[in-house]
């Protein structure tokens, strides 16, 4: 562990000696060579602390491991001159990440917590209700499920126009666009989850006397949670590039989608990859919650056992 | 057979009449999709005025989120249809885009509103919900805002901003009292609908005294340090300019042109002789000839540009950003 932590400075300082070699203009060679040297360290440095199997070796090698990714990035677009307009360096975004950060809140403001919440929690909440109606009576299950089935494979570059047609370029639409997309993988994962309790189970609740609704809420419920939940984890992903690519047809000027689509016609890179930034960790951040509440709650699965 | 096939090679060789080279190969990319905005271009593919200058001309068309400038950097393209602010926007951000004609001579951009939303003048515009086009299109309307002394950003803004698709339903709508069109396109689209011009009232940049350059053609600054480059771009703007005073003055024809070369079956006939006839109306203007840039004109569009304090468009006066090498060779001998 000794080894991995000294092998990680050195990769880290090797490293920046090369990203200040390049900036102070060196030839080309010797950058490349340290630059290997960096990369080489770096490598060695992950390997040692993959042996090792504490909290703090297991973040450290996929931190290392981008950051190694983001230095390569940097040394390549800087290195060789590409231009900014098609590829911005990680500085070049950082820069525009923090010199824009009011900005960025408000898109996501707009976007995430206008758009996305609202048609998430409709979306997952109507797919719910729906599965437990289908559950209850079978006429509903052989008539909705194929008509969801039609819903979902709606390409949504076509439905969002239309909802932009019908509930105005606010923030409407695009929660519009977002209960589409989550409605559907929603009603799946829950019907599927209810057919999980064990007949045994089942059986026993019979024997004691116990209802539909008690069945339902005590014993089917709670086998059908982690499916459930993958469905939830789908669809914060799935809600998210609703709500930004639903702002792509028509949006007032604020938004990550707005954003992304206007910098890019400006030729303003740097912001547009803080924007995808903002999106990629909200989007991390919110899979990431509903885990951690899956784990909490259904840590009876076999999947969280050792 | 091996000498029957070499004899058939040789006679095939000497049968073509003295071709000294191959038609040089020349990339335009336009503005838009295929309409009549780019007809010249199209009339003088067909009439055979690139041929005759012994050019190989392939017209790439561009549509929404399709931005010129950033096929130029990636070498998708030699030669590009642009709107000045966009060209200059990206010149200072290090793509080195160079003016090499300026072929709408006037502005075709303007708002159009309803009058049923009370709108009579300018001043009526606060509080008001307008459509405006972005990627590139906007600088315009923001600079007016700028000039009218009203805030379009912040939680109390002065009109609200819609960023309007390249399509009118807002206005039929009535999601916004006011959109963004061009007087060769989307006003025809709004009257094509069904509103009459009566109901509609007009504001043309280009009477507000914010217009800027639009349809012209630009090129990377190195193509201008190639001396074969540059008499390529001169034998193309000379057949290009042939082509758009064919255009103009056989207009019938030209929409025929436009319209054969619709691969995707959406032009309607009449939306695009009324097309035609609007854009023929930009074209012509100065003393010296189609596609000539007015360094008055272009300095006017700077001017504006760099006066708008809240969202800038340029920062610096540029520098090298037009040349007049290209129009000299192709017209003046």
């Amino acid at each position: 562990m000794r080894h991995a932590v000294a092998l990680t400075l050195a990769a880290v300082l090797i490293a920046a000696l090369a990203r200040a070699g390049l900036a102070a203009g060196w030839q080309g060679p010797a950058v490349l060579g340290i630059g290997l040297l960096a990369t080489a360290a770096a490598i060695a440095a992950m390997a040692g602390l993959s042996a090792s199997d504490t909290l703090a070796a297991r973040i450290a090698t996929p931190a290392l491991f981008g950051a190694l990714l983001l230095w390569l990035w940097e040394m390549l677009v800087v290195g060789l001159h590409i231009s900014q307009v098609l590829l911005p360096s990680p500085s070049a975004i950082a820069q525009a990440f923090t010199t824009h950060l009011p900005v960025l809140g408000a898109d996501f403001r707009q976007t995430v917590l206008r758009a996305v919440v609202p048609g998430y929690i409709l979306g997952c909440g109507a797919g719910f209700a729906v599965a437990i109606a289908i559950d209850r009576s079978p006429f509903l299950r052989r008539g909705l499920l194929p008509l969801g089935n039609l819903a979902s494979a709606m390409p949504i570059v076509g439905i969002a126009p239309i909802m932009v047609m019908w509930f105005g370029f606010g923030w409407q639409s695009k929660a519009a666009v977002v209960v589409l997309m989550t409605f559907f993988p929603m009603l799946v994962n829950t019907t599927a989850g209810l057919a999980e309790a064990g007949t045994q189970e089942q059986d026993l609740m019979h024997s004691y006397a116990a209802g539909y609704g008690t069945t339902l809420r005590k014993l089917r419920l709670q086998a059908a949670l982690p499916h459930i939940f993958t469905a939830l984890k789908l669809n914060s992903t799935l809600a998210l590039i609703g709500a930004v690519v639903a702002e792509f047809f028509g949006t007032p000027i604020v938004g990550m989608g707005f954003r992304i689509s206007t910098e890019a016609a400006r030729l303003n890179l740097g912001m547009v990859w803080a924007e995808i930034t903002v999106a990629a960790l909200a989007g991390s951040a919110s899979f990431g919650a509903i885990a951690l509440v899956e784990r909490a709650v259904t840590f009876w699965h076999p999947s969280f056992r050792d | 057979m091996k000498t029957l096939l070499l004899a058939a090679a040789v006679a095939a060789g000497l049968a073509m009449p003295g071709v000294a080279r191959a038609n040089d190969k020349l990339t335009l990319q336009l503005k838009w999709v295929p309409q009549a905005q780019f007809a010249g271009y199209y009339v003088a593919q067909a009439k055979g005025f690139y041929k005759q200058q012994g050019l190989d001309v392939t017209i790439k068309p561009a549509g929404p989120d399709i931005n010129p400038s950033q096929v130029i950097a990636a070498g998708g393209a030699d030669v590009i249809v642009d709107w000045m602010p966009d060209a200059l926007a990206a010149r200072e951000k290090g793509v080195p885009l160079v003016n090499i004609a300026q072929v709408f001579q006037k502005s075709g951009l303007e708002l159009t509103c309803r009058r049923d939303s009370g709108i009579t003048s300018p001043a009526n515009l606060k509080g008001k919900t307008l459509g405006v086009w972005f990627a590139g299109n906007e600088y315009p309307f923001f600079a007016w805002m700028a000039k009218l002394g009203y805030h379009t950003k912040g939680a109390h803004p002065d009109v609200k901003v819609l960023k309007q698709g390249f399509n009118v339903d807002p206005l039929l709508q009535k999601q916004a009292a006011c959109i963004s069109t061009m007087t060769y396109n989307e006003y025809w689209q709004l009257i094509e609908a069904g509103m009459k011009p009566a109901q509609l009232i007009v504001f043309k940049y280009q009477d507000e005294g914010v217009a800027m350059l639009e349809d012209g053609l630009y090129t990377l600054q190195k193509n201008l340090k190639n001396k074969a480059m540059v008499g390529k771009l001169a034998r193309f703007l000379k057949a290009s300019m042939q082509g758009w005073q064919y255009a103009i003055n056989h207009q019938k024809q030209a929409v025929k042109i436009v319209m054969s070369n619709d691969t995707a079956g959406v032009l309607n006939v009449t939306h695009q002789a009324r097309m035609m006839q609007e854009v023929a109306k930009l074209i012509p203007g100065g003393k010296h000839g189609l596609g000539y840039l007015q360094p008055s004109a272009y300095t006017r569009t700077v001017k504006i540009l760099l006066a708008s304090k809240t969202d800038p468009v340029i920062t610096r006066k540029p520098v090298g950003a037009w040349t007049h090498k290209v129009w000299n060779a192709a017209f003046k001998h």
